[in-house]
């Protein structure tokens, strides 16, 4: 079991925040639409990804960091000029990239253990 | 069954002719192993993975002599089309800037470039591009090994990673798609240690300079050209002729206008060699082969595009079988792809005589894999293929040059219609068009069959694309002046030939 450090955040000036504090740091940021009181998204196919995406973190580098990014709710992640889309170049939740990196997968792909596992091990 | 293949939660079962080739593969641990992630061993894998096969891919980047080294996706993808294109269209930008005060844009200042913005983002992208690489092989079950492979013997590849790990894989059949790498001038003292090449160029992180480029094949005049048109001082240095292989009309219209455009020719030279000075730039010494005498400069950089050679003494192919050709290092292949090994092939830049191309690469890999799953005879078409050089004026091409032309039909046969023509956009932007010229090489008789087309002019390898179809279909002169143009572009003069060089008359092309 490596060590890693898991951080929840919710927005862009939260996940800004949880990056500048970790500078130096391999981080890798999961991003998900946000989950309602009863802890699911409004995002079907983050809520497909998700146990997939933990199913792999065992997997993560040594001393790396998982940031888990609840984007926003459903109209503004529909708006094209929401920062995420517009800063971070996201093009769709769930997105799971490696921060610094051209390294991401991107909806469907994320459903696939077998990726998910490989960005986590390979360089 | 299982049990005998390893890796076998890579293989996902598709129906029981796929359970029967694992019944096959019991006996090697993969149906094809592929040396070298570059065009044709990427495309060769996926292709052969997408028909069932067991497939495994090792690629390996030797750094270059200055550290240079970069992911998957081989020369294409991280030192050659890629960056290149990116890197031209940097310069062509340069010049549209100029241009576009002439059509009402307001400039505040010359514009200057930023050669730190321009490779960041040159390289975010090729290791996108290496991302995306590694997402499909993983995507399409082919196995990745990030190790220098070399052969065993005829089914044996050894395998060893950056720390020294070995690995050994069998396999049913290997093909060899490893390509090539810059040559350096051996026997110019300093090339190697003072010099850098296409390996080295898009990824500095630091301007080259005042650059000294040696060579006038495409490379060479490429990245000359891109980098004269980002501002900087560039010098190309010619021991004999330009483009060689070219056409040779249309290599002197294209130096022609680089010379117009701010590049330096040092025609007819040959370097010397290359000293290290204390105030920290290269001073070449190089020999006129013309006047005799030794001239020299200081460049800050020097930039070797002297030719391109396979790493064949490290594949350990000769000890295996393979027959290469002496004088290239290149391995002797044929039409199917076949070596002088039955269960060995080779794609790619390695092999001889193929084009040094990535289209062609990938698609005799995609035919290469079919034939070995058994679901195809067809053989690779080498012939006809267009290509297209991206200097600062770009000249593109299919078929044959004037010179081949001549020599396989001989003069009296061959008709040679010709325009020099002006790109509507240069008349605002008061351009020079001198260069812009197209000509269709055809035969005499008949319906004059086009034997060869070539352009040059904006956005060449666009315009030849679509003619290269036609060519491919056999059109003859008929059926070009029967094309009616699309108006008003560059691509339309094609259809508009009609002064034949026999006739003497003035080529240029009149107002519509």
């Amino acid at each position: 079991m490596t060590n890693y450090e898991e951080v929840k955040v919710r927005g862009y000036e939260d996940f800004c925040k949880a990056v500048s504090e970790r500078k130096g740091k391999d981080i890798f940021a999961y991003f998900s639409g946000n989950k309602d009181e009863q802890g699911v998204s409004w995002c079907p196919d983050c809520v497909k990804a998700e146990p997939v995406v933990r199913g792999e973190m065992s997997h993560l580098p040594e001393d790396s960091v998982f940031i888990y990014c609840q984007v926003g709710e459903r109209p503004y992640w529909k708006d094209p000029n929401n920062e995420f889309k517009k800063t971070l170049k996201l093009t769709g939740v769930p997105t799971l990239l490696r921060y610094g990196t051209p390294q991401k997968l991107v909806e469907e792909e994320c459903f696939k253990a077998d990726l998910v596992r490989m960005m986590f091990t390979e360089d | 069954m299982a049990a005998f293949c390893r890796g076998r939660h890579r293989l996902k079962s598709v129906g029981c002719l796929h359970t029967s080739t694992r019944n096959l593969t019991g006996k090697f641990d993969y149906d094809v192993v592929v040396i070298g992630g570059g065009s044709g061993g990427l495309a060769c894998s996926k292709e052969a993975a997408q028909l069932g096969k067991k497939v495994a891919v090792l690629d390996y980047v030797e750094p270059s002599a200055k550290g240079t080294k970069w992911g998957l996706g081989g020369t294409c993808v991280n030192v050659g089309c890629i960056p290149k294109k990116l890197m031209h269209q940097a310069a062509l930008f340069g010049t549209a800037i100029k241009d576009a005060q002439k059509y009402g844009w307001t400039i505040p200042g010359p514009a200057s470039h930023d050669w730190a913005t321009l490779s960041a983002a040159v390289q975010n992208h090729v290791k996108s591009l290496n991302w995306g690489h590694r997402v499909q092989l993983q995507d399409k079950k082919v196995k990745y090994l990030n190790m220098k492979g070399s052969l065993v013997d005829e089914h044996t590849i050894k395998g060893v990673t950056a720390r020294g790990k070995e690995t050994t894989l069998t396999a049913r059949n290997i093909v060899i798609a490893t390509g090539g790498r810059p040559k350096y001038p051996t026997h110019v003292p300093g090339a190697i240690e003072h010099g850098i090449t296409s390996d080295d160029i898009f990824w500095l992180k630091e301007s080259p300079g005042k650059t000294l480029v040696v060579g006038a094949s495409y490379v060479g005049l490429e990245c000359a050209g891109f980098l004269t048109g980002i501002g900087l001082d560039t010098t190309i240095m010619v021991r004999s002729i330009a483009l060689r292989g070219f056409d040779q009309q249309m290599a002197g219209l294209v130096t022609d206008y680089m010379e117009a455009y701010g590049t330096k020719f040092a025609w007819k030279c040959a370097p010397k060699k290359v000293e290290k000075l204390t105030s920290g730039g290269l001073q070449v010494t190089w020999t006129n082969t013309f006047t005799k005498k030794d001239e020299t400069d200081t460049f800050d950089s020097v930039l070797w595009a002297v030719g391109r050679a396979p790493e064949s003494q490290l594949l350990n192919l000769e000890k295996a079988g393979v027959q290469l050709d002496t004088e290239t290092g290149k391995i002797v292949v044929t039409p199917n792809e076949a070596t002088s090994v039955p269960s060995i092939y080779a794609i790619g830049d390695i092999s001889l005589g193929r084009p040094e191309l990535t289209p062609t690469a990938i698609q005799a890999g995609k035919l290469l894999a079919r034939r070995l799953a058994g679901v195809s005879k067809e053989l690779m078409n080498y012939h006809n293929v267009a290509t297209a050089v991206f200097t600062p004026l770009e000249y593109s091409c299919v078929g044959l040059s004037e010179e081949e032309a001549e020599q396989k039909y001989g003069k009296d046969s061959i008709e040679v219609f010709h325009a020099f023509y002006k790109p509507l956009e240069f008349t605002v932007a008061e351009r020079d068009a001198s260069q812009c010229y197209i000509k269709a090489v055809c035969l005499r008789e008949g319906d004059q069959r086009i034997l060869g087309l070539h352009f040059t002019g904006p956005n060449a390898g666009e315009v030849i694309q679509g003619f290269a179809l036609g060519f491919q279909c056999g059109a003859t002169y008929t059926h070009l002046v029967n094309t009616v143009g699309i108006h008003p572009t560059c691509a339309e003069e094609l259809t508009k030939l009609n002064v034949t060089k026999r006739s003497g008359l003035d080529a240029t092309v009149t107002g519509c």
